[in-house]
């Protein structure tokens, strides 16, 4: 037996090829979103739109069979299948990781959720040798590192999380 | 001109936000809301895009003026995300009506609770 | 200047908490141990900010008033935090409440409902409650509204059976209206003034001509925004969704809506109005009835229509109800109407500058300060009588008026609470309430309202014909067959007693409490400092220049 016996060829074909596509496309979002267009909440909506997808032409049971490997058991207890205890944590942890780098700035004697970030550069000094040295190191490996792309990974957690916690148990009644 | 439509597209959402809300069906009165909502949420862009004095740059010479408002913006964007954890819910509810009653009428649904 | 992170600790403590319960939901006793020891913590920092506060720690050199701005972004564009007198007051009232909503929902909601979400939601109406108070930007109050209502709407819905979806819906449909009407009044006012920070916004509405304010849309806004607060108050004729919540929310999460989240209402209704709004520059009003160079003076009216007709409405319909939440929900809408009414008196204080006795000196200050205690009498008594009706059901299993009866004689200690607290109510010396009425009547006679006086006279009257209905039909009389069978909860209790017993000690040892209400009142109606406080960037004021 396989999953999505009940789905068109069309629907699974079109499924495995966007599937991917729309992931990259929520953690492109989710990297870039301290300072351009984008960001947790964005990528977020995106990665459960994907599952969502997932949701759709494979059915309830195929993920939680073979992504967490769990039994599947319909919703109907208080507190809904297993897999919804896992999205309910996965909220719990990515709110944890938000509200602890505004707790993390407190620790420098900083107002709560005061954010800060640095361009990195590696110095060329010893590599002024190599050709194009100042653009392989200079440019490509230059890094802009941002305390607020933790808080973002937090917030997407948290949509994930908690979207996905509610199409589980609305899409498994 | 874009003041114009705006009024007029805000003017029309409200009152189609107000209908569905007086509906006796309670999805629609889900719909009323939200749409209300987003009414709001198209209010507050447009209050940022009438006047075109910047906070931020307000003081800062010529030219600062012509920019659009950046804060309505952040503005709307949190009121999106509310708006979607409100509206969310309340679907949630009605199916929870639908559930425990068998009808989502807000008329029949009165029926049944006022005798207890 | 060293940061004042106290400012924020109260915040932070319910928002830690309420995700440490999220993270450990799988187990229930360690959840309710954190949960526990978050609401000691939480009275903790409320108490550590109250007397950071009250010694009179504060911002750019103005003592009483600490400021914080959130991420390090200066006011007016980043979100600032103001604690002062009038804030501390209204967070040391919910530290009180929900350490003890928080002690009886321990033991009175079920394992299963605890196991769910109980805890987290619980604590992030905490947040929202605690953002509220502190917050100096009206569209982070929108947002803290937004926490508030969003956690309160869950739990509400939380423990109710089919008979209340109803009811639940209503409360959510209605509360969603009011959050979008709270939106349009910000977004007007942002763009009418250029501003969210109240600090600026009280700036920049004393001095209109030079911000290129024109006034007269500034007072339709904000009473725009007046009828969300009311909405939140439950004031007449805003007040149809309080009984149908009340009833179906779980007893610890009504006292709670009923002593904190009301409030909330209240407090926003004197930081606008009183803070920022009251500060505007005066312009002519004339509206039928309403003659004055204030806002105020077109708002003191309406407070009085709006509190008046809240007691009599809540007074009258407490009387003939046959369940005993029923009657507590209609009770809180005349409570309210008392704490509104004193309102008014104030309002009316600041237009005319009547002058009042020491230690108020004027009847502005008297009336808030009346508000204020009423409004902490409210939150200890009426907690601990929505509390002490969970006791019943629990014990009894029905709130019914035709099912009980004899409950003194079966469960003393309950009943003893219940007595206390409801004394609280009608106002009997020693008792907190006792001074919170005869403050109301202070600002009455003070006002020279006859009207008011007659009011608040009527008000009492009722509250007493209701509380001693509830007494005789409940706890005195035959014992009912359902009461002799009760199987009687003593931890319940205890927290019951516990709330009564703080009522009777604030209202012995009633000095400090009423020199926190006279300096929370002086903070309400003190802009000045609180503009000063805020520091407000130098760089960015007004286009004219001149500095």
């Amino acid at each position: 037996m396989s999953y999505g016996d009940d789905t068109t060829v069309i629907a699974r074909t079109v499924a495995r090829i966007t599937l991917p596509l729309v992931l990259v496309v929520a953690i492109a979002l989710l990297f870039q979103g301290h300072n351009l267009p984008g960001g947790g909440f964005i990528a977020g909506v995106l990665t459960t739109a994907a599952f969502a997808l997932v949701y759709i032409v494979f059915g309830m049971e195929y993920v939680q069979e073979t992504i967490f490997g769990d039994e599947y058991e319909p919703a109907g207890s208080v507190a809904g299948p297993l897999v919804v205890d896992r999205y309910r944590t996965l909220f719990g942890v990515g709110l944890a990781i938000a509200a602890g780098t505004g707790l993390g700035a407190m620790a420098f004697g900083k107002p709560f959720l005061t954010h800060t970030d640095e361009v990195v550069k590696p110095s060329t000094e010893y590599v002024a040798w190599i050709p194009g040295a100042d653009f392989i190191f200079g440019t490509l490996f230059e890094f802009h590192w941002a305390t607020a792309f933790v808080f973002d990974i937090g917030v997407y957690f948290v949509v994930v999380g908690g979207l996905l916690a509610i199409l589980a148990v609305v899409g498994g009644e | 001109m874009t003041e114009f439509v705006l009024a007029l597209v805000l003017g029309l959402l409200f009152a189609l936000g107000t209908f569905l809300v007086l509906r006796r069906d309670v999805v629609r009165v889900v719909w009323g809301v939200s749409i209300i909502s987003q009414a709001a949420n198209v209010y507050l862009v447009t209050m940022g895009l009438l006047d075109g004095t910047v906070p931020v740059l307000e003081g800062h010479g010529e030219g600062a003026g012509a920019v659009t408002d950046p804060l309505v913006q952040a503005l709307v964007l949190t009121a999106i995300v509310i708006g979607f954890g409100t509206t969310a819910f309340a679907l949630v509810l009605t199916y929870r009506v639908y559930e425990e009653h068998g009808t989502i009428d807000l008329l029949e649904l009165g029926g049944e609770t006022d005798g207890n | 200047m060293a940061t004042e992170q106290v400012v924020v600790a109260p915040l932070l403590v319910a928002l830690v908490t309420a995700i440490l319960t999220l993270v450990v939901h799988r187990y229930v006793r360690v959840q309710k141990v954190v949960s526990a020891l978050g609401g000691l913590a939480y009275v903790g920092a409320v108490a550590m900010l109250i007397q950071r506060v009250r010694s009179g720690a504060g911002s750019h050199g103005v003592e009483g008033v600490l400021t914080y701005q959130l991420s390090e972004w200066g006011a007016p564009f980043g979100i600032t935090l103001v604690a002062d007198d009038l804030s501390a007051f209204m967070l040391g009232l919910t530290a009180v409440v929900s350490l003890l909503a928080l002690a009886f929902s321990i033991q009175y909601v079920d394992e299963a409902g605890q196991r769910v979400s109980y805890h987290p939601l619980y604590h992030f109406m905490l947040v929202g409650v605690t953002g509220s108070f502190l917050t100096a930007d009206i569209f982070n109050l929108f947002v803290w509204f937004e926490v508030m209502l969003m956690s309160s709407y869950v739990l509400v819905v939380f423990y109710s059976g089919p008979q209340h979806t109803k009811a639940a819906l209503q409360y959510v449909v209605l509360n969603l209206v009011g959050s979008a009407f709270m939106l349009l009044a910000i977004g007007g006012l942002y763009s009418t003034t250029g501003t969210l920070n109240m600090a600026d916004l009280a700036r920049r509405l004393a001095d209109p001509a030079s911000f290129g304010i024109s006034l007269v849309p500034v007072l339709g806004l904000s009473a725009v925004l007046f009828v969300v607060f009311a909405l939140k108050a439950g004031i007449v004729p805003f007040q149809w969704w309080v009984p149908a919540a009340y009833r179906a929310a779980p007893a610890p999460v009504s006292a709670m809506l009923a002593g904190v989240v009301k409030k909330v209402g209240i407090y926003a209704i004197i930081r606008l109005y009183f803070t920022v709004f009251a500060n505007a520059a005066p312009m002519d009003l004339s509206l039928p009835g309403v003659v004055g160079e204030s806002t105020l003076a077109f708002f003191g009216p309406v407070l009085f229509i709006m509190g008046a007709a809240s007691i009599i409405l809540g007074g009258v319909a407490a009387v003939n109800r046959d369940n005993v939440d029923d009657l507590l929900a209609y009770s809180s809408i005349g409570q309210v109407g008392f704490i509104v009414i004193a309102l008014a008196f104030a309002a009316g204080g600041v237009v005319a500058g009547w002058e009042a006795p020491d230690p108020y000196g004027s009847v502005a200050v008297l009336g808030l300060a009346a508000a204020l205690v009423y409004s902490l009498n409210h939150a200890l008594a009426k907690a601990a009588l929505f509390l002490a009706s969970g006791a019943v059901y629990e014990s009894v299993g029905s709130i019914e008026f035709d099912d009980l009866g004899g409950i003194a004689g079966r469960m003393p200690l309950l009943s003893t609470g219940f007595f206390v607290a409801a004394l609280s109510l009608v106002g009997i010396p020693p008792l907190l309430g006792f001074f919170g009425k005869f403050l109301v009547f202070d600002a009455a006679v003070n006002a020279g309202s006859n009207l008011g006086i007659g009011l608040a006279l009527l008000g009492a009257i009722l509250t007493i014909a209701y509380v001693t209905r509830a007494w005789n039909r409940g706890f005195w009389g035959e014992r009912s067959e359902a009461v002799e069978q009760a199987t009687p909860q003593y931890g319940l209790f205890a927290t019951v007693l516990v709330l009564a017993v703080v009522a009777l000690g604030v209202g012995v040892a009633f000095d400090p409490v009423v020199d926190a209400a006279i300096d929370a009142a002086n903070a309400a109606l003190g802009t000045g400092d609180y503009i000063e406080a805020v520091g407000l960037e130098e760089s960015l004021t007004s286009g004219g220049g001149g500095h």
